[in-house]
């Protein structure tokens, strides 16, 4: 994800270098006619009340990674808002609030200009209203605590006296932000803005919803990938008290399994309604089906894991610099691993519903979906409607993690709702969820470093092979792509260097997952790196820093730069914090990796003590993280420790088995996640700088597993090439 | 279907269901008390978690045949204001991210507090055994329940 990340933010920059403010685009528009000023004052994310509130509309999809309240903090911080007097909304989807979606770590990068530009235009406008009452020159005058302030004679005005004078004035063209030194509420500890009511139980999820006439759903899916219905029984569920009508859900009907080139369309299958969620539960138990699973390749784990490695020779090269084969010849010595990672599922407490009201004028959707937009295509390719035709609310969502970027669900309730004739809310069991899961592929790393007589790398070659998320049930797309990109770590750092990948066909429906490509290829890497230090007998940490030589700019792929003085400063500082030169007790170890990723700088350290049943357990673990300007300190920490704990815990358990063609796991019994009393001390930092804000809901993930598996090998000697770790030891 | 007089929140409330219905679905659809929330079914994460006579249960695996003895408190009838000791420590420390899981720690937590309001480590290990959190909210869980704790013996 590296490089688009940093090509998009660039693309961005370039336009607005160019004249036309890409911030101003939006809310431009948003002062003609396409939106007019009485629907949200002054702009469609700001409204100043009479009684002197500013309500701040949150426009992207919040799934617990504090989005609802880091974007309106933006805007209130160049607004000059108080943010005691500010109430925050969640806003539909709209296609005037642009990028409002939930992933690959995007929503601040790509937000983090739009905010500022709405709010200090806004803020502006103000100004100028101020200026003609207050009798005031406008350069003279600043906004705070939602008060337009004259410094020098202490004259002041609140928001709400200017409403009538400001409405006349239109925003204007260019917009003047705040300098970052004089920030007040970017940067400090502001608690999530919805934390009252999720302490109190009233937060509402889509699967809260309940409107008149509703009835309710659940399916039951053919458990065989892509698999059909040959034919069922249902006259056991018929008798169920609840119980009001069952129905084939048959994606042929609508436009196959795929309904554009990259948006998946509903698994086949049977739905129950009923008048509760548990008749329609009870209801489906009962079903007697036959299930078609002739187009099925009817799939194993060891055989997928069979296919993979035979591919390891059979490869497309997707980046070449300079020659690895002549490095190899010239090479003192050569050191080679294979690593393992396995298929993982998302689980998130919330398991996938989607309540759908289908009227004739209206579809109004309550989706717990990342990909609003994608959720609004997939109803006009089904149903042929028009985009006025849709409504999506937003409510919170229980955790996404990527699972939520496919709006498959979201497809099953709009069908039921039509074919009822009334508001559907359907609740898939926890098993549906984790059978019909979009999962992280798996994924075989071949490794080969080519040494020079001081152990130093000299070339570098990094064959992965796996069945890809861009080409998993026949999207489009390059399948290397997300698996192994030409701008991988450490492309750039060698000068000999290969990348290949054997790309293998598969059932088993892949896509996004936390960290995307970089959850697997981050493993690989940094336990390599690790590996090749210990061949050196040298500190790991020091092997790492000789290995990325002296601070510059290193040039990755095109316009994609790698801020190596940015690296460097998070490494040497997570050495100092761990303590990393002390001495540990007789069967403890730390672990090392660092990494870049969606422009942010991490490096973790991890301490692990093993009992003398080989039961690892993680102490400790410090991380220091550069994203640059921190939006909100307290949000930004939990996504760190949220990062790193889900990193550790998938590596040290996570696991996806296939078996006869379906997922084995159906439960959180048998796909175990991490409790509370394995938590170790997390310690964390932020360097403060005044560089632009970059993403940090994935960027903690990627270095926590081999850190891990680094930790391990030092407290045992026992090297882990295969995850998950449980399995190894 | 029969009809069941329950205990809710110290009210008495009058419900039809079929004997073998989980008190969570009772709780969800029949009485809008939708803060306890849905996430495995089979008592194995806690998302569900209420208290019945006082003590933690799994309502996704407690019928309403067999709710019928004692008072249910769900996650709406802890306080009036959210100021109970353990949702105002939530909200100091701001423990909550999705949130789904938040109200099952909390009613765990609670329940630990109201019998043990000194718990070690381990009894809070114990007491929050799983109780699933995917978004990694434990660190935060554990400092909310000290700091409630430590406030009770202020």
């Amino acid at each position: 994800m590296k490089s688009t990340l940093d090509r998009r933010t660039f693309i961005k920059l370039t336009a607005s270098a160019s004249g036309a403010l890409v911030a101003g685009v939006c809310f431009q528009s948003c002062t003609t006619d396409k939106l007019p000023a009485t629907v949200y004052g002054f702009s469609p994310l700001i409204k100043i009340d009479t009684d002197g509130w500013t309500t701040l509309i949150a426009k992207n999809p919040e799934i617990g990674q504090g989005i609802k309240t880091a974007l309106p903090i933006i805007l209130a911080e160049e607004l000059g808002a108080d943010w005691e007097k500010t109430k925050v909304v969640q806003g539909d989807y709209d296609e005037i609030y642009e990028e409002q979606w939930a992933g690959g770590s995007y929503a601040i990068i790509l937000n983090w200009d739009l905010m500022r530009t709405a709010g200090a235009k806004v803020r502006q406008v103000l100004i100028e209203a101020a200026a003609k009452k207050m009798n005031h020159p406008a350069n003279e005058l600043s906004t705070r605590n939602s008060r337009v302030i004259h410094i020098k004679s202490g004259d002041s005005l609140p928001f709400e006296e200017l409403i009538t004078e400001a409405s006349k004035i239109p925003l204007p063209e260019t917009v003047e932000f705040k300098p970052i030194d004089s920030f007040e509420i970017v940067g400090k500890n502001i608690p999530q803005v919805d934390l009252d009511q999720d302490v109190r139980g009233t937060t509402k999820y889509s699967i809260d919803v309940k409107l008149p006439e509703m009835v309710y759903a659940t399916v039951l899916k053919n458990p065989v990938f892509d698999g059909g219905v040959s034919s069922w029984d249902d006259s056991i569920t018929r008798t169920v008290d609840g119980v009001l009508d069952i129905f084939e859900l048959d994606n042929k009907a609508y436009g196959g399994r795929l309904i554009g080139p990259n948006s998946p369309n509903f698994v086949n299958g049977i739905a129950v309604i009923a008048n509760s969620t548990w008749a329609a539960f009870k209801g489906a138990e009962k079903l007697n089906v036959v299930w078609d699973n002739a187009g099925s390749r009817m799939e194993s784990t060891e055989g997928i894991f069979e296919r993979f490695h035979s591919q390891l020779t059979s490869t497309s090269i997707e980046r070449k610099d300079g020659n690895v084969v002549t490095a190899k010849r010239k090479a003192a010595s050569i050191f080679e691993a294979v690593y393992e990672l396995p298929f993982l599922a998302h689980l998130t407490m919330e398991p996938m519903n989607c309540t759908v009201d289908f009227r004739a004028d209206l579809c109004e959707v309550w989706a717990p979906t990342q990909n609003p937009k994608a959720l609004q295509e997939g109803l006009i390719k089904l149903f042929g409607l028009k985009p006025e035709q849709i409504k999506i609310h937003l409510p919170r969502i229980g955790g996404a993690f990527g699972r939520r970027y496919y709006v498959d669900y979201a497809m099953d309730a709009a069908v039921l709702s039509k074919k009822m004739g009334k508001p559907v809310k359907l609740t898939w069991t926890r098993e549906e969820d984790i059978k019909h899961d979009w999962y992280r592929p798996a994924s075989v790393h071949k490794m080969t470093a080519s040494l020079n007589a001081a152990g130093m790398v000299t070339g570098w070659q990094h064959i992965l092979a796996n069945a890809s998320r861009k080409t998993s049930l026949g999207r489009e797309g390059n399948p290397a792509g997300t698996e192994i990109d030409s701008y991988e770590f450490p492309g750039g750092f060698v000068p000999n260097l290969q990348f290949e990948y054997g790309h293998v066909l598969s059932d088993v429906p892949l896509g996004q997952w936390r960290a995307v490509g970089h959850s697997a290829t981050a493993f690989a890497v940094h336990s390599f790196l690790d590996e090749l230090a210990i061949l050196n007998n040298t500190d790991p940490i020091d092997y790492f820093l000789k290995f990325l030589g002296p601070a510059r700019m290193v040039p990755v792929v095109d316009d994609y730069e790698f801020d190596l003085k940015r690296l460097i400063t998070v490494i040497e500082k997570v050495r100092q914090i761990s303590n990393w030169e002390t001495r540990l007790h007789e069967g403890q170890g730390r672990g090392f990796a660092a990494s870049k990723h969606s422009g942010s700088y991490i490096a973790e350290v991890v301490t692990v003590h093993m009992d003398k049943n080989d039961k690892v357990r993680i102490l400790r673990v410090d991380a220091v993280v550069d994203c640059g300007i921190v939006i909100n300190r307290s949000g930004a920490e939990a996504q760190v420790v949220g990062g790193i704990l889900e990193g550790l815990c998938a590596a040290l358990y996570g696991e996806i088995t296939i078996a006869d063609g379906a997922t084995v796991q159906s439960n959180f019994h048998d796909y175990r996640w991490m409790q509370l009393d394995e938590v170790p001390d997390i310690h964390i930092e932020f360097v403060k700088n005044d560089l632009p804000p970059r993403g940090l809901g994935e960027p903690p993930l990627p270095p926590a597993a081999p850190a891990l598996a680094n930790a391990i090998f030092a407290a045992t000697g026992q090297r882990i090439r295969k995850l998950p770790i449980i399995k190894q030891l | 279907m029969p009809s069941y007089t329950l205990t809710i929140n110290n009210e008495k409330k009058v419900i039809s269901a079929n004997p073998d219905t989980p008190l969570l679905w009772v709780l969800r659809d029949i009485l809008d008390l939708t803060g306890t929330k849905f996430s495995c079914g089979i008592g194995s994460c806690g998302a569900c978690t209420v208290h019945y006579k006082g003590n933690p249960v799994r309502s996704c695996t407690l019928t309403v045949a067999t709710a019928l003895e004692g008072n249910i408190t769900t996650i709406e009838g802890l306080s009036a204001d959210g100021t109970q000791p353990i949702q105002q420590a939530w909200k100091d420390l701001d423990v909550s991210q999705c949130g789904y899981c938040q109200s099952g720690q909390i009613m765990a937590a609670t329940a630990l507090l109201s019998k043990n309001p000194k718990p070690t480590e381990n009894d809070i290990n114990t007491a929050m055994a799983g109780i699933i959190c995917r978004c990694g909210t434990y660190t935060r869980i554990r400092k909310a329940i000290q700091l409630a704790a430590s406030k009770s013996e202020e």
